[in-house]
């Protein structure tokens, strides 16, 4: 079987790895501001924002927007949505690799 | 499931390694500044010269504003340094860390009133080593791997010196004092000041 047929049902919005890595991130943190996002995924500001737009779409991040020193702030939390989503794309690589494992041990 | 291609499974595995790093680095706090280390270290070799000269060991009227000056000092380096690297320093990693050291600092400041009141004050340098070492070690999960070495070098000088209470100066000079210059000189090495 081809890789991509084993890669086909996957969430195409969060297989992308930047908007895997913005993910990632939120579920490590309660909620990351943008500045926090550009260091940990060394990343450009468009780059940055053009994938939490895709993600803040599909309804996976909530942005809030405000100011602190009177500068700014974007600020980005995983929703519950995102969250499940996280979690059927981790199921659904650790499920490739367990299919692997049977395949070997049956050999 | 149908068996994964070579290509499928490294990309799986791939995946994961790249979720696990991301998920530790957004929990890890990089901004601890290595010069304020070297400061605070530099006000403990200050404090234990000063201690030393009294004939008193845990000199509070030296130990306590010296602790004071030397979170002042590196509070002020982390802010310069998160400035200069345009990084932000109140994150949820700082928090966590403030979270992981607190208690046991406030630990040590109740058992300090506790041993001076008893007589007992041979036993505050081991005590203070081996609380701050603890509370670093907690807080330092959050952060950069050589703060973790930091606090289990303290909590190891803090064991010796509660053990050995005729040593407690000089390991308070060890650790207060050497542990932060050396640790600070690696993180400003390693981790952009």
């Amino acid at each position: 079987m081809a890789a991509d047929s084993v890669l086909h049902g996957l969430d195409q919005v969060i297989h992308e790895r930047r908007r895997l890595g913005i993910v990632s991130a939120l579920a490590a943190n309660d909620r990351q501001t943008f500045a926090e996002l550009k260091v940990v995924l060394k990343t450009t500001d468009g780059n940055l924002s053009v994938h939490a737009r895709r993600l803040e779409e599909a309804g996976y991040i909530k942005v809030t927007k405000g100011f602190a020193d009177r500068k700014p702030r974007t600020e980005y939390r995983l929703t519950a949505k995102g969250r499940r989503a996280l979690e059927t794309y981790l199921e659904q690589m650790e499920s490739i690799l367990s299919a692997t494992r049977d395949a070997l041990e049956r050999q | 499931m149908p068996i994964p291609t070579q290509p499928a499974r490294e990309q799986a595995e791939d995946t994961l390694a790249y979720i696990r790093e991301t998920m530790e680095s957004a929990s890890t706090f990089t901004g601890v500044s290595g010069w304020g280390l070297v400061g605070a270290g530099g006000i403990g070799l200050i404090a234990s010269w000063l201690a030393w000269a009294a004939a008193t060991p845990a000199l509070l009227r030296v130990w306590v504003p010296a602790a004071l000056a030397a979170i002042a000092v590196a509070a002020v380096a982390n802010v310069l340094k998160a400035r200069r690297l345009e990084i932000p320093l109140w994150t949820g990693s700082l928090r966590k860390m403030a979270w992981g050291l607190a208690p046991a600092l406030a630990a040590g400041a109740f058992l300090t009133q506790a041993l001076t009141a008893q007589g007992t004050p041979d036993l505050l340098p081991g005590t203070w080593l081996a609380l701050y070492g603890a509370g670093v070690t907690a807080s330092g999960t959050f952060s950069v791997q050589a703060v973790r070495w930091m606090g289990l070098a303290m909590l190891a000088l803090g064991s010796l010196a509660l053990l050995r209470a005729d040593l407690g100066l000089v390991l308070l000079a060890v650790g207060f004092g050497g542990c932060h210059v050396a640790f600070g000189l690696y993180i400003a090495q390693r981790h952009g000041g």
